[in-house]
């Protein structure tokens, strides 16, 4: 059984071009939980987890406390990406896990396990398929399959499931849970109060800074009537 | 290196004299050229297809048109008129790393950033070839700016040779995680690259293959021969492996043509030119092709 570490944010704060995006954020993701993190747009989710990635510059203190070497998997809500491009399903699972040139195919040794997440999110034998010709959902669904190629120990996600059907949301959800059964360390962007409400044990609305944290109820009791 | 030369210079005579190969084949400074080529197209092809899936074609080119100046102010400090790599190197790199510094400390749009420092870099350069011109020959000055093969020597062979071991062991090794910084820094990130250091890494090895290749294609059009293969090569392609395929084939294809065409049907035009003019080729064939075909954009059968 896996166990991630637990995730220690105290008094973060973020200057953006002069405005304060974030202050005064404490923050715990604990092994075996989901922590979803929510709130209304600007409200500073997504530069809170660009600065838990190491791509913001902060003030305060961003802990991982647990065994060392652990696996952090990470799912984008989208890529920066030319959908015209020549870059097939297999090119970008090989440019995300491994060190070998991608264009020199994928190495046998991550290829299995690759396959393996494609397959669990239902996109076995789309590996050879153009990013770009994907919809939404399935683009979405790649992205969630890249971050369980190797299992991790610690899973930080965008709100994966923004452009998915009910279907795959609770395909991502049912894994979620899994790994949450395995001792993995969640912690989830998320938009959709009710999904929230079906996976979270702990949430943290965010509004420039921590505006309510606790379990789904109370905080959705909190601000009952204010858009999420 | 030089028996090794050698060797291949007699190896395409006599390939010429069976017929194999074009007479120009003959020529000295044709074979040097050949052989420049031969390392420069697959370096240029695989450096290419980085350079579209970042989006740094503009940037690249801001990097060729860098180099003119550095040669005016190499020139003027007394470096060698055909081979001023120092102060050309110099300055590119310089010009490359304020220019990448300034873009991560600025809201201002990328294309109107490099578009400022391109104006004020072209702006020096012509400024300084004022004094330059009255040093040298009109002649050599179009060399470096357009690529000339008569100057292509051993010792510009053993620079190319050294300058492909470094950026294809450099940028065999980071290939995929400086195309993934560019997608998505936070994914790269967390998949253990160095984002702010890659993209300096990039731009130094951008400015090596300039100041490397400039002989055969010229501080100008160096960058399009970055550019064009790589442009075509993407008009054809359904994964990687065929875009960097195609890239390395169509720009060893551009050298080669644009070195040997000229020479054998006697078309007085700048190796540079020429080059530039068969990737050109390349691209507007590609591009029919693709609007043939259906862009190639529909799936294939999973």
């Amino acid at each position: 059984m896996t166990k991630g570490p637990h995730v220690s944010i105290r008094n973060l704060s973020v200057r953006l071009g002069g405005v304060q995006v974030l202050a005064g954020i404490d923050l715990d993701a604990a092994p075996g939980r989901v922590h979803c993190v929510v709130g209304p747009n600007g409200g500073g989710k997504t530069t809170l987890l660009r600065a838990l990635l190491g791509q913001m510059p902060y003030d305060g203190e961003i802990a991982f406390e647990g065994e060392p070497g652990f696996v952090t998997g990470y799912a984008p809500q989208s890529l920066d990406l030319d959908r015209s491009l020549p870059l097939t399903v297999n090119d970008l699972m090989a440019l995300m896990g491994q060190r070998r040139p991608a264009f020199l195919g994928r190495a046998r040794a991550t290829a299995q396990v690759q396959d393996a997440a494609l397959g669990r999110l239902g996109l076995a034998g789309k590996g050879e398929r153009l990013f770009g010709v994907l919809s939404g959902g399935e683009r979405q669904r790649m992205l969630f399959a890249q971050a369980l190629a190797p299992m991790p120990d610690l899973l930080v996600m965008d709100e994966p499931t923004s452009n998915m059907d009910e279907a795959g949301a609770r395909l991502v959800e049912s894994i979620v849970r899994d790994l949450r059964a395995q001792g993995s360390t969640i912690l989830w962007v998320n938009h959709d109060w009710e999904q929230v409400r079906r996976v979270a044990d702990d949430v943290t609305l965010l509004r420039g800074r921590v505006a309510a944290r606790g379990a789904p109820a109370q905080v959705l009791e909190r601000v009952a009537g204010e858009p999420a | 290196m030089s028996p090794v030369y050698d060797a291949l210079r007699a190896l395409m005579e006599w390939l010429a004299g069976h017929g194999a190969l074009p007479n120009a084949f003959f020529l000295q400074f044709v074979a040097n050229a050949v052989m420049a080529s031969l390392l420069i197209g697959p370096l240029l092809g695989v450096l290419g297809t980085m350079v579209v899936v970042k989006r740094m074609a503009f940037f690249s080119q801001a990097i060729g048109n860098a180099a003119l100046t550095g040669v005016s102010i190499g020139v003027l400090l007394g470096e060698s008129n055909t081979s001023p790599y120092i102060s050309m190197f110099g300055f590119c790199l310089i010009f490359g790393v304020v220019l990448r510094y300034t873009q991560q400390r600025t809201s201002l749009s990328s294309d109107v950033l490099i578009g400022v420092f391109l104006s004020i870099s072209l702006a020096i350069g012509a400024s300084l070839l004022l004094f330059v011109s009255a040093r040298m020959n009109t002649h050599v000055l179009e060399n470096i700016m357009f690529g000339s093969i008569l100057t292509v020597n051993y010792g510009d062979l053993d620079l190319l040779g050294v300058v492909f071991f470094i950026c294809m062991t450099l940028g065999g090794t980071f290939y995929n995680q400086m195309l993934l910084g560019s997608i998505s820094p936070s994914l790269a990130e967390v998949r253990g690259a160095q984002v702010r250091v890659l993209e300096y890494a990039f731009v130094v090895l951008i400015t090596i293959v300039t100041v490397a290749c400039v002989k055969i294609v010229g501080a100008v059009l160096v960058e399009a021969l970055l550019v064009v293969p790589a442009a075509a090569a993407r008009n054809v392609s359904r994964s990687l492996r065929e875009f960097v395929g195609y890239s390395v084939l169509f720009s060893t294809a551009s050298c080669m043509l644009g070195i040997v065409m000229p020479m054998q049907f006697n078309i007085p035009i700048p190796s540079g030119g020429a080059i530039i003019l068969v990737a050109a080729a390349l691209f507007a064939v590609t591009a029919v092709l693709r609007n043939a075909l259906g862009g190639f954009r529909v799936a294939r059968p999973a």
